[in-house]
């Protein structure tokens, strides 16, 4: 069996990491990347790392050495700025964050770009075309998601808020158990009646925190085991999930 | 196709049978008795020719060989066909390691989690075991550091000549510029 603590950092493996949820952000709050509010965005970028904890997902090291760095420039951003007799202006603290923001994203568009080439054993063949011959066994790997699933924990994030308010069922009443593995069956044989559903419609019936957090859990891992696929029309319409072809 | 260039067909013939894309290299270390020059314009020709017949695969220039490959538009129809076939599955965190690797070549492990901002370790390992990716030497730093590299099996997989045809290589040369790095 695998230990739960691991399964969880599997799932946040999914996340390409802190600089990705900065950029994320950024993109979000519609500010200019040379010109981050630090403030507004580090607020942010915490109540993120509180929501993922919340939900068990668990926030390795890097992203408490981004928060931890975060609060350093902020701190930094509300000192007066002395210029020294030596140097003719002070450096920006956030210079050389912004810097690792633009190299990683450029990175990260050449990874997307990568991905939509034409790829051997996926979109063209060879004769004869053997799969175990050229790349061997095939080993366990997750599923390369174009979609942002940032915005996957935004909604999740919303619903979750929403439905704390209208808690209908008191957790350590109820003596049912929840299982991810029954959750996931369930899930599965959901979209396949209906085709496609909204992912908000995934946890209707959802009447506590727990059952919540169930349904989320099991569909990041439908969606790593490449099971399930998102699909989202624009930014603005709401969030699909559908079977993967 | 009578009048055709007799050195095309044998040329032609060897690109079908090879389970690796030909390279000119080795077609002209066998047909000794012809100029490189001659076979690199059989060879144009020959591409020329598959692409023009509108067939539903193409002779394509790969890993700086040439090698017969379906067209992507019936890719569906084969993986139905051949329900053993697994689709490639690549996750977004490996093709961002990929990535990294494939334009900062020769580069260690802790270079691309300093891009990253994340630990790579299994990334890393799994792109080794695919063959995407390869151990070309040590850094000379302390420590030693492994350096990694792209192999021809990523450039095959991903259908390209040379790493010059990567996609945005130029607009990373540039950041690379910008960033005082050498090229």
């Amino acid at each position: 069996m695998e230990d739960p603590q691991s399964a969880y950092s599997v799932r946040l493996e999914m996340f390409s990491g802190p600089l990705d949820l900065l950029l994320h952000l950024i993109k979000k709050s519609e500010v200019d990347i040379y010109d981050i509010p630090i403030a507004e965005i580090t607020e942010q970028y915490l109540e993120y790392l509180d929501f993922l904890k919340t939900v068990n997902l668990e926030v390795v090291g890097e992203y408490m050495s981004m928060a931890a760095e975060l609060g350093y420039i902020k701190s930094r951003m509300l000192l007066p700025r002395i210029k020294d007799e030596d140097e003719e202006e002070e450096e920006d603290p956030r210079e050389e964050l912004v810097r690792r923001l633009l190299e990683y994203e450029r990175y990260r568009d050449a990874a997307d770009e990568l991905g939509g080439m034409e790829i051997l054993g996926k979109d063209v063949f060879l004769a004869g075309y053997d799969r175990k011959e050229m790349f061997g066994e095939p080993t366990e790997e997750t599923e390369f998601v174009k979609f942002d699933l940032w915005a996957l924990v935004d909604t999740f994030s919303r619903i979750y808020s929403d439905r704390e308010k209208a808690e209908t069922e008191d957790i350590f009443l109820s003596s049912q158990t929840y299982s991810v593995e029954e959750r996931r069956d369930q899930i599965v044989e959901i979209v396949r009646r209906e085709k496609e559903v909204f992912f908000e419609d995934l946890f209707e019936g959802d009447k506590n925190r727990m059952k919540l957090v169930v349904t989320f859990i099991s569909i990041l891992e439908l969606l790593k085991d490449g099971i399930l696929d998102v699909f989202q029309p624009s930014f603005e319409e709401p969030i699909k999930i559908i079977l993967r072809q | 196709m009578n009048d055709r260039n007799p050195l095309t067909n044998i040329i032609e013939c060897l690109i079908f049978v090879s389970k690796t894309p030909l390279t000119i290299q080795e077609i002209s270390e066998f047909l000794k008795d012809f100029e490189k020059e001659e076979i690199t314009d059989a060879l144009g020709e020959l591409e020329e020719q598959w692409d023009g017949m509108g067939r539903s695969f193409i002779l394509s220039n790969i890993a700086g060989g040439y090698q017969f490959r379906t067209r992507p538009e019936f890719s569906e129809y084969i993986v139905e066909f051949n329900k053993e076939i697994k689709k490639f599955r690549l996750s977004k965190a490996a093709l961002e390691v990929l990535a990294i690797v494939a334009y900062k070549q020769p580069v260690t492990k802790i270079e691309v989690e300093k891009i990253r901002g994340v630990d790579c370790s299994s990334s890393v390992s799994m792109l080794l075991e695919r063959r995407f990716i390869e151990i070309s030497g040590r850094k000379d730093v302390p420590g030693k550091p492994f350096l990694y590299r792209t192999t021809d099996l990523f450039l095959e997989t991903f259908g390209l000549r040379n790493l010059k045809d990567l996609p945005t290589v130029k607009e990373i040369e540039k950041i690379k510029e910008d960033m005082g790095e050498p090229g």
